[in-house]
């Protein structure tokens, strides 16, 4: 046998590792894929590792409501350190005591988030980024741009929209945004907001859940105008697709994304350093400039061109609707219900 | 001898026989009970529980048969899975019965054509409807191009779509079913009544068709139950405007976060395929039970 020739080489792959892997720490990141990961790595988290030496571990697996769902059947041991999510999810995580509260004294960079945004997120969000739902629009196709949600009625529009499922939070943004442009508010008396959406159902083409499948319509011309994140509708305008986007005059509610940490974490400090890394002054801008969105720092310097469509200013953050999103969560079994007899059931 | 050595297997040394009979099922006993009544049972428990306050309640029951919503999905998932299990089982018969008599040198390309779905994914197949027969697709693109028709043709997002997409899916397991079953059918029978001057239509209708009644409801209830329980197919090919069971667990589940009231339909679905399968299998016990009779008192 020839034990003794390889002795040294297992001593040392058990005491040095294979070449080109550090053992140092590691932080495991549950986030989304796509375009998001590509700049989220070369923006956020490779800038991260050169300071702190931490590895990360991206895992791409799963939604915002599916990484939640993770996290409630493990009972806040998930198997990652730090998930984003919505602040739906980080309100609800918090309700069920899932999550871990983040403060400023782990979390200094807390305390420069607008504090509007950071009350609607809860104590166990922690705000990264905000998205708007905005008006999409196909600029060869409408000569003029659309200004107002009822623009969707128009007739020009029949049979050229397309509206998201009553299971992507947008329907009930809208919903609600409708329900307050008609004399309604957004809770307790959304009837004419139903109306509204049953009114749009007759003229759209349909319902599509995820937003990859959404803006296929409009990419390919089917559909001329729709509701869309803002984040995602930037990106159609930067890859040179014939759109554009619009803050309607009724305004609009924000799409607030946060930071997490459920609490059967095992790299907890690492997961924290990580939250306040992101939240800091230069992440923020690098993250606003690459991913064209929102932040909840109003002291990020940034290009004009950006930040004049983006929610970066206390002025922007006065014009949105912000809901209240404890209040959204009890109401949606009832809603989801009413979406199903009154919306679907008038779609063409 | 070696026959009396199959009939009694020697104990294990030092146990009785029935103590080793016990010790052989006890892993697969184990496995079941961890993996499936355990998680049976906490279902249900789940379903007796109000989701905010963790109370009992019999409030998700109730909603269940009140809303509206919930037996409508009930309904529509029992209709897709009927037309599924007929589907696959007319759509498949011919197949099996020529995989299972044929000796040609095709047979074996046909077998492998049969099979050839299950090598790519179900999410896969069921894109690939979704490119033939959405609004955009292949088919109503091909028919608007060439004039025949003015607008797209509803061919997705609803019964017919979901129907196609899941035969699509459940096909080869039919085919299995039935070539098996047909398989065991003794050709002298087939041999013997076209001697006798029977047609092959009749040879089809009164010897190999009655004959393979065990694999015709073996195939139905497979497809059935393989249908009822599709989540990825009904999502893409119905959704927004047909859901069956399966994608309002999902949306309970995932987005509204209400465990107990998602439980209550998973425990509808549960109970509406164990009723299917039971009925198909009490249906060829008795029938099995009459042929055993009738050929007892003909001897």
């Amino acid at each position: 046998m020839n034990a003794k020739r390889y002795l040294p080489l297992c001593l040392t792959c058990m005491f040095v590792g294979p070449p080109g892997l550090a053992f140092g720490e590691t932080l495991i990141i549950n986030s989304y894929g796509g375009p998001y990961e590509a700049i989220i790595e070369e923006r956020i988290i490779k800038p991260f590792e050169e300071k702190t030496g931490i590895n990360i571990v991206y895992d791409a697996v799963g939604s915002a409501s599916q990484d939640y769902a993770k996290i409630k059947a493990t009972r806040g041991q998930p198997g990652f350190d730090v998930v984003v999510m919505t602040a739906s999810q980080s309100l609800q995580g918090c309700k069920d005591g899932l999550l871990e509260k983040l403060g400023a004294t782990a979390i200094p960079n807390l305390g420069k988030l607008a504090p509007s945004l950071a009350a609607v997120a809860g104590p166990c969000g922690a705000v990264h980024e905000v998205q708007y739902m905005s008006l999409l629009y196909r600029t060869d196709k409408l000569a003029l741009p659309p200004t107002s949600w009822s623009s969707l009625l128009d007739p020009e529009l029949k049979g050229k929209i397309i509206l998201p499922t009553f299971q992507n939070i947008m329907a009930a943004f809208l919903m609600e945004i409708m329900s307050v442009s008609r004399g309604g508010d957004m809770i307790d008396n959304v009837d004419p907001g139903f109306a509204a959406m049953a009114e749009l159902a007759r003229q759209s083409i349909g319902f599509e859940q995820s937003s990859a499948i959404l803006e296929s319509y409009i990419k390919d011309g089917s559909v001329w105008a729709m509701p869309f994140w803002n984040g995602r509708a930037q990106l159609l305008v930067d890859q040179g697709v014939p759109v554009d986007y619009v803050r309607p005059k009724e305004g609009t509610i924000p799409l607030i994304a946060t930071l997490s940490v459920p609490v059967g974490a095992k790299n907890k400090p690492a997961a924290l350093a990580f939250i306040d890394f992101f939240l800091e002054k230069s992440s923020q801008e690098a993250w606003v400039t690459g991913y064209k969105v929102g932040s909840a720092r109003t002291d990020i310097d940034i290009p004009e061109d950006i930040a004049k469509r983006q929610i970066t200013t206390q002025a922007d953050l006065e014009s949105l609707k912000l809901p209240d999103l404890s209040r959204i969560a009890e109401k949606l079994g009832e809603w989801g219900e009413r979406w199903e007899r009154d919306v679907v059931s008038q779609a063409n | 001898m070696s026959t009396i050595a199959l009939a009694a297997p020697a104990a294990m040394p030092g146990a009785p026989a029935r103590t080793s009979g016990y010790l052989v099922l006890a892993p697969s006993c184990l496995v079941l009970t961890i993996f499936f009544a355990l998680p049976m049972g906490t279902m249900i428990g789940m379903s007796f529980m109000d989701a905010q306050t963790l109370s009992p309640t019999l409030f998700n029951y109730q909603r269940f048969f009140s809303d509206g919503l919930s037996l409508a999905g009930l309904y529509r998932t029992a209709v897709m899975s009927i037309l599924v299990a007929v589907c696959v089982t007319v759509l498949g018969y011919p197949v099996a019965y020529y995989l299972a008599r044929s000796r040609s040198r095709w047979r074996a390309l046909v077998f492998a054509l049969a099979l050839a779905p299950e090598l790519a994914g179900v999410v896969l197949r069921t894109y690939g409807w979704l490119i033939i027969l959405e609004d955009r697709g292949f088919i109503n693109d091909m028919l608007t191009h060439l004039g025949v028709i003015a607008s797209p043709l509803p061919l997705s997002k609803n019964l017919f779509a979901v129907v196609v997409g899941l035969t699509h899916v459940v096909l080869p397991f039919g085919i299995l079913s039935l070539t098996t079953s047909i398989q065991g059918i003794d050709p002298n029978l087939e041999r013997a009544a076209q001697m006798l001057g029977a047609s092959r239509l009749a040879v089809v209708r009164h010897i190999i068709l009655p004959l393979s009644v065990p694999g015709i409801v073996s195939s139905l209830l497979i497809a059935f139950t393989m249908a009822a329980s599709a989540y990825a197919t009904p999502a893409l090919l119905g959704g927004a405007r047909f859901k069956v069971l399966a994608t309002m667990i999902y949306e309970q589940v995932l987005f509204y976060i209400d465990w107990g009231f998602a439980a209550v339909m998973a425990i509808a679905l549960l109970i509406m395929m164990l009723m299917i399968s039971f009925l198909g299998i009490r249906y060829e016990a008795r029938r099995s039970s009459r042929r055993s009779n009738r050929e007892g008192g003909a001897s």
